[in-house]
């Protein structure tokens, strides 16, 4: 029994953060109609800059529980990034999709280049924020309460956008330029202050997704890559674009990964892409896709 | 098959020479003289070219296995600025380096190979790290008729299937079963007691052939132990939660893993989190075959930490083989850090290289063909900083006694390191498929020759 809730924490923590990653694709995909091969090097970026902090923090002597504080400054850190970024991206919205790709994956590249360059190839550890909580007990089994607050994260983050989105007036214009750019630009809106904006918060998201996962792992070399095919998974199975999808998706991806491990572990691999394909065949545009 | 014969564990660990043991190196009994940094002794013979001798380092630069590559790379350039200090090879020709990345693929790595054949004119293609590359690259090299040392990517399918009668490949780890093996011995000879294993590996060539490699050499050694939970991860996957969760979940004695590189710091890290140390045993393969200064401190001690069964930093320690000692200290030297089994690899390779070429020039005058350096690299035997290291002629693979340790916390290094009074050494010759024996398709289909081997020879042990 404990090992069933753990499981389900386990998966609910691993959706909690590929939500954060796919939901910012999905955003910068809705309002711009470009496919960000570069997304997942920011949750990357998210990573290392919160890990460096935290090791710069604990370094000076900062008590590890201020420490927490340096998760949303990381995440911050990735939305100025997308804030200086956005603009070089912007004449290629109308370009045909493989340049974007291109353009996109050339800014993977380089990302991970810099990453590189800054922070060597050794793996960044962010332990003392992961350790000022205590574990939680299930049956003989004990949980990182920092797990938790991971969940709580996700689960706040898909609010967060949500009530952004639908309840606000910068929500209301954010649809309006996914719907129609050249219709909300004649009606008066700042379309280019909407996309930077837009840019922004899809960086913040993917940054918090790669800050908040920092403490309980490492940041490594290449974790961009591997996550931003697990976001395409996501993406592919809730639909390119939607909200909710990136959330269904998410979980979609988490319990089915995480049902694998436990039951069939030689089709860990194949499992997430065959649930994938079978999206595609019978929904090309995902469960809650409309393009 | 007939059915495997039994034998006491203790006379079976002895026979297989199974030392445990402090800072000697155990069964060798060598002296060592300052031979790696000291110049020919006999002045090279005839006209030699001052031309730079070129040489490809393909390693991970990039990626988690970046952990292992770098260090590879810079036991590479620190063998090459020693050599060239001297004035180069046979004291006339610099070694160039140029590099590439690892992390591109296999099919980007074979293009860049011959790129660097073709464009780049390189004398000799080495580093690796992946076993998924050295089977794809091996036979490319032998079409080109380039000179290629391997330093790592040991999975026995490159000799045993690959490339089965090698003439311009090399390679200077143990051979990938040998891994496998060695920490099932291991954990026979410090666990026997446990039952229950559980499993978690990368899923591709070296977590299988990790897996399977223990798992027949650990029925033999403890009969009656069951595989009760296994996982294959994804290579370069960094979230272990679930994998651990069900691993714990199957109640096992000893947990087994193969998880590598960034992978493996990531894995521990969630392990400790999870409390799966304080609940089994815990053996590995390559727990500290990163960089050193990856293992942080937090990692738990007593864990079976392998390094690939060939090498680590403090062992052969103290003044007992000089060798290791001085190699240790140029290198922090140089990198400001301490070297690991890739270091190692790559620093002896240039260096058996340059002694072949030595001997080689003494034979033929001059610079020497390919073909004769290779007769001198053949049944090379060298005194490296890790011990002895044997090719052998038949499969020009590299042979050095397996080595594997526990975790210890000590206050002179700021990361987990070995413990120093109990490093397991076996006898390679113990542990791999002799000379003659038949290769997978000649008389039998195991995935190994070493598998095979095991499963003909191996008696089984009681007590």
């Amino acid at each position: 029994m404990s090992i069933l809730i753990i499981q389900i924490l386990n998966s609910l923590f691993y959706a909690s953060v590929l939500f954060l990653i796919a939901a910012g694709l999905s955003l910068i995909f809705g309002v711009m109609r470009i496919v960000n091969m570069a997304h997942g090097t920011f949750y990357a970026v998210g990573a290392f800059v919160t890990a460096w902090l935290v090791g710069r923090a604990s370094a000076l002597g900062v008590p590890a529980g201020w420490t927490f504080l340096l998760i949303p400054v990381g995440a911050g850190a990735v939305a100025l990034l997308g804030i200086a970024i956005e603009p070089l991206l912007r004449p290629f919205y109308r370009r045909a999709e493989e340049y974007q790709l291109l353009v996109t994956f050339g800014l993977l590249l380089i990302l991970e280049d810099v990453i590189r360059f800054l922070w060597g190839g050794l793996p960044l550890s962010a332990d003392p924020v992961m350790d000022v909580l205590p574990s939680v007990r299930f049956g003989g089994l004990i949980y990182p309460g920092y797990n938790l607050v991971v969940i709580a994260i996700g689960v706040a983050g898909a609010i967060g956008l949500w009530a952004v989105i639908y309840r606000t007036k910068f929500g209301v214009m954010l649809r309006a330029t996914s719907q129609d750019r050249r219709m909300a630009s004649a009606l008066g809106l700042n379309v280019g202050l909407v996309y930077v904006s837009a840019f922004a918060i899809g960086c913040f998201m993917a940054g918090l997704g790669g800050a908040i996962i920092v403490p309980t792992q490492t940041a490594v070399l290449g974790m961009g890559i591997d996550a931003l095919i697990l976001a395409f998974v996501v993406v592919v199975i809730g639909g390119l674009g939607s909200l909710q999808g990136a959330l269904v998706g998410a979980l979609i991806v988490s319990f089915v990964r995480t049902a694998g491990i436990q039951f069939f572990p030689e089709v860990e691999l194949a499992v997430l892409y065959l649930i994938a394909a079978v999206v595609l065949l019978v929904k090309p545009t995902g469960l809650f896709g409309t393009a | 098959m007939d059915k495997p014969t039994t034998v006491d564990r203790r006379k079976f660990l002895g026979a297989l020479g199974v030392t445990v043991g402090g800072t000697g190196l155990a069964g060798a009994g060598l002296v060592a003289g300052p031979q790696l940094v000291k110049a020919a002794t006999e002045p090279p013979k005839g006209k030699i070219p001052d031309t730079p001798f070129r040489t490809g380092h393909m390693t991970f630069f990039t990626s988690p296995a970046a952990v292992l590559g770098e260090p590879s790379h810079k036991g590479h350039i620190l063998a090459a600025e020693e050599i060239n200090a001297q004035g180069g090879l046979l004291g006339k020709r610099k070694i160039e380096t140029i590099t590439a990345d690892e992390a591109a693929g296999t099919d980007a790595n074979v293009k860049e190979l011959r790129r660097m054949k073709l464009e780049g004119k390189i004398d000799l293609f080495t580093g690796i790290i992946s076993s998924g590359n050295t089977p794809a690259l091996g036979p490319v090299a032998e079409e080109l008729s380039l000179l290629t040392i391997f330093v790592d990517g040991c999975t026995d399918f490159l000799f045993d299937k690959a490339v089965p009668q090698p003439k311009y490949t090399f390679r200077i780890t143990n051979i990938q079963s040998a891994d496998g093996i060695t920490s099932a011995i291991g954990t026979a000879q410090t666990w026997p007691q446990v039952r229950r294993i559980a499993h978690i590996h990368p899923d591709y060539s070296y977590g299988r052939n990790a897996a399977e490699h223990f798992t027949l050499a650990l029925e033999r050694l403890l009969p009656g132990t069951e595989v009760v939970s296994e996982s294959w991860p994804k290579l370069g996957t960094t979230d272990f939660t679930s994998h651990i969760t069900k691993a714990m979940s199957a109640n096992p004695d000893l947990l087994y893993t193969s998880v590598w590189g960034g992978d493996y710091v990531a894995f521990y890290k969630q392990a400790l989190r999870y409390g799966l140390f304080d609940k089994m045993k815990v053996a590995t393969t390559l727990a500290l075959g990163v960089a050193p200064h990856a293992i942080g401190k937090d990692h738990p001690e007593g864990v079976l930490a392998g390094v690939h069964s060939n090498y680590y930093f403090t062992y052969p320690g103290g003044d007992r083989w000089p060798l290791n000692k001085e190699f240790v200290q140029r290198y922090y030297k140089r990198w400001n850090e301490y070297p690991n089994f890739q270091s190692e690899g790559s620093y002896v390779t240039l260096y058996m290289l340059k002694k072949a070429i030595e001997r080689a020039n003494q034979l033929v005058g001059g610079w020497p063909d390919d073909e004769v350096i290779i007769s001198q690299l053949e049944g090379m035997g060298y005194d490296a900083p890790s011990g002895y290291l044997y090719i052998r002629p038949d499969n020009h693979q590299g042979y050095k006694d397996a080595v594997i340790g526990f975790s210890k916390n000590l206050p002179a290094y700021p990361f987990s390191t070995w413990d120093p009074d109990r490093v397991i050494t076996i006898p390679i010759r113990n542990i791999t498929a002799p000379p003659s024996w038949p290769k997978p398709g000649q008389g039998h289909n195991e995935s190994t020759a070493a598998a095979d081997w095991i499963k003909k020879t191996w008696p089984k042990a009681t007590g």
